[in-house]
């Protein structure tokens, strides 16, 4: 169960965290959400796919590192095998969240940083891992680092909701199967996933295309189909667990 | 004669007004200038009877096919799941006498009829939960579906209760927004004949004339152009479906978060029946009976007793609102170039929710076969008029089989409705051809019959009917594939049971958040 709290300087000043990328410390899910801010790097390492949120069914864009519930082939005991972790994986332990701010009399919402108390990666020993605060009470480099990342991840979730719309109002996003057949020549399924209808794109009229194009979204499209490429790679991985 | 057919004015809104015009005009591009016109005269003060809260699985399809989004009709509509019906004391009238008619067919339906290898089991487990999840789904009052599955889409199939009131102002909306359909809304004061008898126009208080050269009477009881002006027989069916009265309430729900029913409750009473529908925001209850048999006051007073346990005292104070109906049909419903859709063209009572089947089988039939001209018309009114008889005839018989299955003798109504001469020939035929032979799929020959054969099935063995089996062996009765779909229910029953969220949740999640398309 997580505990979330309000991330503050005095209840938390001595707040250490392990940023090492190991199983035991969590990101052991087969998918992240990932956002189009950060396409470019997703699109080098991992697929990209569309899922619907189990809670609200809404699309999200995710970034596929396995082909079974628990399963992440890029990583291991040593570590995380990509150049470039998804920003929803580097946010962890720490996460946004809202807090009704009264100023003269004006309620407002604002973002706060909340932290999981209950995430293996809080250090329990004080030589292990990253400090939040500074012994004065200021951020630390490494808080100014997540608290960016978090910015990032919620402008993120506007803006990729937005392209997503285009997508869906442009009946670009299609169900898919993914059957790999494995070297021991076992067939995984995998059901649940979308992704872009490469004959549909490929016969975009002009003036959708250009129309997509002003709003941004044809690099991403292309983005987004090429990184299938990655799929192969992920094959590999899992054979070579075999 | 030979004018085409390019105007269809529509009289009466309401459900049936609405559902007609959707379908007519989705399909015949009513929003473009080379399509249909259709036009919708509504009276501004006539209030709609509103009845038919429950719908057939078929509405997902006419919806869908009007370009309507699941997502706007759950959260405009007050809708909600139906998975099917259970009935209560119908057979014995005791306290657990209930059974179930779910809308998914016996598992395996299309290769194997469960019935004599259920009967043979000695029918521990009733022949519902034998051959199908559904009535576990509706016992735990869970969602036919996920909230990742697409709009329409089920897991396990679906119908759906709604407001009637606010579906019809949702699909006027609809089809004047977005379809194209024109709304007046005045009075007909007069109908107009041309010289070979054909309506040439409708009067109207304020907007003159309005002409069309088909005109579809949706004007509920009052009929007013297939009954009053041309004067279609009304062919009463009270003598095999006693009931002509309705006693309806709205009653509260506990909580915002009481469980909503994903299904119809039907109780038998001592001269008719009460329904009990689940909408998200409240239940809408009523009580049908025949005046015959019941008092207006005893049959309230059955009604009042029935909601007490769930209000308590205040069940004495709610509105109880009356309804008065012939059971029936018109003699024939397209007659020169005039068709009745909906109440003008016949009702009876809701036990099956049978109403709203037929506007939506009218209309696609109206829409589908709609006669390029005029001196075509009579032909396609023939064919019409063939097929809502035999699907009248169908739907009575479907509905008299719940009432001359029973045990009941308690009172007179129940022995009465089991009198011979209360039951149509061709179900008093199938009845006897039934105790050798379980109704499957030769029964009926019809490819879009209202009730498949599967409906008769659940009816018929929920009831207790006997069915003699066979002194020979027959190859097509393949006990291994029975026992793999006996066990193939009740694995997915398990999953399901498991899986699936319960109808509040998904409702609420829908109200929330939205269906997807895909």
């Amino acid at each position: 169960m997580p505990k979330h709290q309000l991330l503050d300087n005095v209840s938390h000043k001595d707040l250490r965290i392990i940023t090492e990328h190991r199983p035991e410390y969590g990101d052991t899910a087969s998918y992240t959400a990932v956002f189009i801010s950060e396409l470019r790097d997703v699109q080098g390492h991992y697929p990209v796919f569309f899922r619907k949120n189990s809670e609200t069914a809404q699309f999200e864009a995710i970034a596929l590192f396995g082909f079974a519930e628990q399963e992440n082939l890029y990583l291991d005991d040593m570590g995380w095998h990509a150049s470039y972790i998804p920003l929803t994986i580097q946010r962890r332990p720490f996460l946004i969240g809202t807090q009704n701010v009264n100023a003269d009399g004006i309620v407002t919402q604002q973002t706060v940083v909340h932290v999981d108390m209950n995430s293996p990666r809080i250090s329990s020993s004080e030589g292990e891992g990253e400090a939040v605060f500074l012994p004065q009470g200021g951020q630390s480099p490494f808080l100014q680092g997540i608290s960016s990342v978090l910015k990032t991840i919620d402008e993120g979730h506007q803006q990729t909701r937005a392209f997503i719309d285009v997508l869906l109002a442009n009946d670009l996003i299609e169900a898919v199967n993914i059957k790999v057949q494995l070297d021991n020549g076992s067939q995984n399924e995998l059901g649940g996933l979308y992704t872009l209808n490469e004959e549909k794109v490929a016969g975009l009229s002009g003036d959708t295309l250009m129309s997509l194009h002003q709003q941004g979204c044809v690099q991403h499209i292309h983005m987004i189909l090429a990184s299938m490429s990655n799929m192969t790679a992920l094959i590999e991985k899992k054979n070579k667990q075999l | 004669m030979n004018k085409p057919v390019t105007k269809i004015t529509i009289v009466g809104g309401g459900t049936a007004g609405w559902l007609t015009a959707g379908v007519i005009a989705a399909e015949h591009l009513t929003h473009s200038a080379s399509g249909v016109e259709v036009t919708l005269v509504e009276s501004p003060d006539v209030a709609p009877v509103g009845v038919g809260e429950g719908t057939w699985p078929t509405m997902r399809g006419t919806l869908k096919k009007m370009g309507i989004s699941e997502t706007d009709f759950f959260r405009e509509c007050d809708a909600s799941f139906k998975q099917g019906a259970k009935f209560a004391k119908w057979v014995s009238g005791d306290e657990n006498d209930a059974y179930y008619h779910p809308l998914v067919l016996p598992q395996g339906y299309a290769e194997v009829n469960l019935v004599p290898f259920w009967q043979a089991q000695g029918e521990n487990t009733s022949f519902a939960d034998a051959v199908s999840f559904q009535g576990y789904l509706c016992e735990q009052g869970l969602a036919p579906k996920q909230n990742t599955t697409p709009e329409f889409a089920h897991v396990a199939n679906y119908a759906y209760h709604l407001d009637a009131g606010k579906f019809s102002v949702f699909l006027q909306k609809h089809c004047t927004e977005k379809l194209g359909v024109k709304h007046v809304l005045d009075h007909v004061v007069a109908v107009n004949s041309a010289s070979n008898d054909d309506i040439k126009s409708v009067s109207t208080k304020q907007h003159g004339d309005i002409h069309g050269d088909l005109f579809i009477d949706c004007t509920g009881f009052s009929a007013l152009l297939i009954g009053k002006h041309y004067n279609i027989p009304f062919i009463s069916k009270k003598h095999i479906l006693f009931n002509d009265t309705a006693l309806a309430v709205q009653v509260p729900y506990e909580s915002a978060d009481s469980a909503i029913a994903s299904h119809t409750i039907s109780t038998a009473q001592s001269a008719g029946w009460i329904w009990d529908i689940g909408l998200p925001t409240r239940r809408g209850v009523g009580h049908v009976f025949s005046s015959a048999h019941n008092s207006d006051e005893q049959a309230e007073q059955e009604l009042r007793d029935y909601i007490r346990p769930s209000l308590g005292a205040k069940a004495d104070d709610i509105p109880v609102r009356k309804i008065s109906f012939e059971p029936g049909h018109r003699k024939i419903f397209w007659h020169k170039n005039c068709v009745a859709v909906g109440l003008a063209a016949g009702f009876l009572e809701p036990l099956e929710a049978s109403a709203l089947v037929l506007v939506e089988l009218s209309a696609a039939m109206i829409s589908e076969q709609l006669p390029p001209s005029r001196d075509v018309m009579d032909i396609v009114a023939k064919r019409f008029n063939e097929k809502f008889l035999y699907r009248w005839d169908r739907i009575i018989d479907f509905l008299k089989l719940h009432y001359v299955l029973t045990q009941r003798k308690d009172t007179q109504y129940w022995i009465d409705n089991c009198r011979q001469d209360t039951i149509p020939k061709d179900l008093a035929e199938l009845l006897q051809l039934w105790r050798y032979e379980s109704p499957w799929h030769r029964d009926f020959t019809q490819v879009d019959e209202v009730f498949p054969s599967a409906s008769y099935q659940y009816v018929l063995y929920g009831m207790g009917f006997k069915t003699h089996s066979r002194a020979t062996a027959r190859r097509s009765d393949n006990a291994e594939l029975a026992q793999f779909n006996f066990s193939k229910n009740k694995q997915l029953s398990k999953k399901l049971l498991a899986g699936l969220p319960t109808n509040r949740e998904l409702i609420n999640k829908i109200h929330q958040h939205g269906l997807q398309k895909i």
